[in-house]
């Protein structure tokens, strides 16, 4: 898994359709929803806008330790789907909404706490994590396993 | 003065608030300056709209008056492309900041925020910093990290920080170096450290 992050506006997309050719992309910002169940048949998929995904699961449960639960089990189901095939691979994209001021609301700032922690969920998993700034990409983790 | 031996430069540098990027943009200024004998110009696009705002100003203005170096200070608030005359190509230039410029640009006339007025001011900014950059010795434009929260609440913020990302972007590709300032260190992120 490839876990690619960074402010809003950032470049992210461009910079994972410069890296990652004919890939398959599912947006959360075109229907809302992603799949816990891949059921795809490409090797090389994107999964864009988690956050907006991550919303969604805490507009439907208000505890944050059961949206992270969901958020794994997600997470765990990506990646058996990588590992039955060598080729196949997933690279997630997440926009950082985490480093503004607290947020006024409660739901927001559900929302951003689970996003925060989902974050570092993904990370731990993911082989390779990037973090775009303005178009640049910066390594922040390689070659690591789980 | 010639056109070989002219290599312009932009320097890009962001950070969030009370970051330090100020002062490193200064410090990195004079720097150039010390190594290549040009006159320091700072170029404000501030219009005071509060006390509070004014004395920033004020304080920045002692810093840079009080310092070694002579700073010479520029006023601008808008179309900084028409001050490329005032400029040549020993100049070192220092922009801080492009938000300010850009809230300059986009509430000053009371404008309706439709896609060609957004695309003319994102083009102005842009081009009047390139400008500027192709007429000086080294162009160094200071901007802010505020990208890194939801913005999808408020269509005004939206549109706003979608703006300021794509200039950004257009930035850090044409800069010759781009730094990232966390907490008063520089963290280099584009080019090689001078």
């Amino acid at each position: 898994m490839h876990f690619v992050t960074g402010g809003a506006f950032n470049g992210k997309r461009a910079w994972v359709k410069k890296v990652y050719k004919d890939a398959v992309w599912v947006s959360a910002y075109e229907n809302g929803l992603l799949p816990a169940e891949l059921a795809i048949t490409t090797n090389l998929l994107v999964l864009e806008g988690i956050e907006i995904w991550i919303r969604e699961l805490t507009k439907q449960h208000d505890d944050a330790n059961q949206c992270r639960e969901i958020w794994n089990c997600c997470l765990n189901g990506w990646h058996r789907w990588e590992k039955a095939d060598p080729n196949r691979l997933v690279v997630v994209i997440g926009t950082d909404i985490t480093k503004g001021i607290v947020p006024m609301e409660k739901e927001n700032r559900l929302w951003r706490d689970v996003t925060g922690w989902a974050y570092q969920d993904l990370a731990a998993k993911a082989e390779k994590v990037d973090f775009i700034w303005y178009g640049i990409n910066q390594t922040i983790k390689s070659g690591g396993d789980c | 003065m010639s056109v070989l031996s002219h290599n312009a430069s932009l320097i890009f540098i962001t950070g969030g608030v009370r970051s330090g990027k100020s002062s490193f943009a200064e410090k990195h200024a004079e720097e150039i300056a010390i190594e290549t004998g040009g006159q320091l110009n700072y170029l404000a696009t501030g219009v005071p709209s509060d006390p509070e705002m004014t004395e920033r100003i004020e304080k920045h203005q002692r810093d840079r008056e009080t310092g070694e170096c002579q700073w010479k200070t520029v006023e601008r608030s808008v179309h900084i492309g028409e001050l490329v005359s005032s400029f040549n190509s020993e100049d070192i230039v220092l922009l801080d900041c492009v938000t300010t410029l850009l809230n300059n640009e986009l509430f000053s006339r009371g404008h309706v925020w439709d896609n060609l007025f957004l695309t003319n001011v994102q083009e102005s900014v842009v081009s009047g910093i390139l400008k500027l950059k192709n007429q000086a010795k080294a162009l160094i434009v200071v901007s802010n990290e505020v990208l890194n929260e939801p913005l999808a609440g408020n269509e005004l913020v939206f549109t706003y920080g979608k703006l300021l990302g794509r200039i950004h972007q257009e930035l850090v590709k044409e800069a010759d170096q781009a730094f990232l300032v966390e907490a008063g260190v520089p963290v280099l992120m584009k080019g090689v450290q001078r």
